[in-house]
């Protein structure tokens, strides 16, 4: 089987400082890994390279295309979720759904069917009246919209109670019987099963 | 040239060069302009501030050309030399426009019986030096230099067009400016007595501004790599 | 359409606006800034009607410069700290599109507001009726070029003060305004405004795909 990503020897510099050098790492379909380092190590910025948020100095990112072939562009969706979730505190939770960009062409139902997954009900409160566990829970039912590849997600398991967290972990394990794969980042190892790189 | 250090070493050499050429240059070119070259018959001695105003003017506007052709490669390429290029050249592009407008002033006085007049050539290039502070200004609120650089770049690209603007604006608006001493089709319509001095007061300047350039690209450059070993190398021994 | 850069287009336009419907100070500042600038002049300058008209075309043209930079550090800012605008550039839209989608909305909520109550702004300083064609039609020209201007001194001062986004555009808009007031002059001395008018046109043509794609090379400068 071949990997749906390789990183090759990926290195970035940032004010003259090496945040990460010399990483190399395959995501294959259904496997996870997680990126554990502390505050300020360069996790972010390691998800924003691989993205082609920023340039790296040095090294290759590389995406298998539908026929195959490895290449340095992306030619399918992923998933990623920074730290903020962004979510507008001036639409309804149905809204901050139907409209962000993943979810383009997508049928009604089809939304009403995610929202129901995370289990939100009040799909129409505006999301400023909303808890930060409901937040979340919006921001995951983005994981939903399409049938994503790759997940990028910088620290999923952050400031969560124990109902979301096992939400989230039994949503990846769902995903990755489909052949989803997570790419997460964390202080600390979490439950979730994945191959873990320290930076 | 590419490399920091290696541009440090070469710089070295040529800089008594560039150094010499501009005295020599400038002191030929103004001691012809302003002593040995003729009395001009409609405006007297005042016309020869001419040799200060009109190479500062091609100077402030030739600059701002060098600043986005640096920009552009800086955005491209992301060379790091382009863009402390741009940011070695902008404050000595400002200066230069400042000169023309002062120079510009002096000159008005007596001929037209006023400092300033709002008319295109002068406006444009009061724009132009406003936009040399704006690109001045964004690069100082930046922390991280080579951000701060690549910003700039953006904004100098974009500023380019007033270039043009400059140049024709004495042929498209009616003004009390007169049109252009230089031009590359036609030859001269001043005297070659008068035109000669004035050229090589060009040249002084531009070898001035390849001068002066190269310092302040020294200096950024040491600044930047101020805890690289080449620097600390180069001023412990 | 749905798979088109229209519907990306269209969700940006339609979430963007939505939220700026329901905000009603997004667009009804710029607005009250506008007319609030304009009455200063009468206030300042005297009641005279011949000096008033013949200082309008530079006294709108002042204010609309100044309303439309006010909610120009907006254009990016929310996208930005609450992570939207990442997303955007990863998916695998063009970017491109999405600062034009940004600019369009700016240009919505302070350009055609603008535009409205320069009619307003127009009567009270005693400009010929004649005189209400071009001046709507130097400002769409105009305004929508103070928005491509005002997202890339969004996006350059992005986190920053939002002074610092007026002062990088306000020397760039000075041909904008030359030709937006020259357009109102020539007309009201009954001259041919045509010209100006091609200028106009002329700079955003150029405008649209040059400062859209620095715009975008702009706001990646915030991710290194």
């Amino acid at each position: 089987m071949l990997p749906n990503l390789k990183v090759e020897n990926l290195s970035c510099v940032r004010s003259e400082k090496a945040i990460f050098e010399n990483l190399n790492f395959d995501v294959f379909p259904g496997q996870n890994i997680e990126i554990i380092g502390s505050n300020g190590s360069g996790k972010t910025t390691l998800l924003r390279a691989i993205l082609g948020l920023i340039r790296p100095e040095n090294g290759t990112i590389r995406w298998l295309d539908d026929d195959n072939n490895f290449n340095e562009y992306r030619t399918y969706d992923c998933f990623y979720q920074g730290h903020q979730l962004g979510i507008k505190n001036l639409l309804t939770v149905f809204e901050n759904l139907n409209l962000t960009h993943n979810a383009k062409g997508l049928k009604k139902e089809k939304i009403y069917k995610c929202l129901e997954r995370v289990g939100l009900s009040n799909i129409n409160d505006l999301a400023s009246s909303l808890s930060v566990g409901q937040r979340k829970r919006i921001s995951i039912a983005r994981w939903l919209l399409k049938d994503f590849k790759i997940y990028f997600i910088d620290e999923p398991f952050s400031a969560l109670d124990d109902e979301a967290t096992n939400l989230i972990e039994r949503l990846i394990i769902e995903l990755n019987t489909e052949g989803c794969s997570f790419v997460m980042t964390g202080h600390r190892p979490s439950q979730v099963n994945a191959s873990r790189i320290e930076i | 040239m590419g490399s920091p250090p290696l541009f440090y070493n070469w710089s070295s050499k040529i800089i008594p060069w560039l150094g010499i050429t501009t005295l020599v240059l400038l002191s030929l070119g103004i001691y012809w302009g302003l002593f040995v070259s003729p009395i001009d018959y409609k405006q007297g001695d005042v016309y020869r501030i001419l040799y200060i105003h009109v190479p500062s003017a091609i100077l402030g506007e030739s600059i701002f050309i060098f600043m986005a052709i640096c920009g552009f490669i800086n955005v491209i390429w992301r060379a790091k030399i382009s863009g402390m290029m741009l940011k070695a050249a902008a404050p000595i592009g400002m200066s230069f426009t400042l000169l023309v407008l002062v120079t510009g002033s002096v000159w008005g006085k007596p001929t037209w019986g006023t400092w300033w007049v709002w008319d295109a050539r002068l406006t444009s290039t009061l724009i132009l030096f406003f936009i040399y502070a704006a690109l001045i200004g964004l690069h100082s609120t930046i922390e991280d230099k080579t951000k701060a650089d690549r910003a700039v770049s953006i904004l100098s690209i974009v500023g380019v067009a007033i270039i043009p603007v400059i140049k024709k604006s004495v042929d498209w608006w009616q003004t009390l400016h007169q049109p252009s001493t230089f031009t590359i089709t036609s030859s001269p319509s001043m005297s070659p007595e008068m035109y000669l001095p004035l050229l090589i007061c060009l040249l002084g300047f531009y070898m001035f501004f390849a001068f002066s350039l190269t310092l302040n690209l020294r200096n950024e450059v040491l600044d930047r790599e101020r805890s690289k070993a080449w620097v600390k190398q180069n001023f412990n021994s | 359409m749905s798979n088109s850069i229209f519907g990306w287009l269209t969700i940006i336009l339609r979430r963007d606006l939505l939220i700026a419907f329901r905000r009603s100070a997004t667009y009804i500042t710029p607005l009250i800034f506008f007319l609030i600038v304009v009455t200063f002049f009468p206030l300042a300058l005297g009641p005279q009607e011949s000096l008033l008209s013949s200082l309008a075309p530079g006294v709108i043209w002042i204010a609309t410069l100044l309303a439309s930079l006010l909610a120009v550090e907006s254009i990016f800012s929310e996208d930005f700290r609450d992570g939207t605008l990442d997303n955007f550039f990863i998916s695998l839209e063009p970017s491109f599109v999405l600062v034009f989608a940004k600019v369009l909305i700016h240009w919505l909520i302070t350009g055609l507001p603008i535009m409205a109550a320069s009619i307003i702004a127009a009567i009270v300083l005693y400009l010929p009726f004649d005189s209400f064609l071009p001046i709507l039609l130097s400002l769409i020209l105009g305004t929508s070029f103070m928005s491509l201007l005002g997202a890339l001194g969004a996006a350059l001062s992005l986190g920053k003060s939002a002074i610092l986004s007026a002062i990088i555009v306000l020397p760039f808009s000075i041909p904008t305004l030359l030709m937006g007031t020259s357009v109102i002059t020539s007309s009201i001395n009954s001259q041919d405004y045509f010209g100006f008018l091609m200028i106009m046109g002329a700079m955003l043509a150029i405008g649209i795909p040059l400062l859209c794609l620095l715009t975008v090379e702009a706001l990646l400068l915030n991710y290194d």
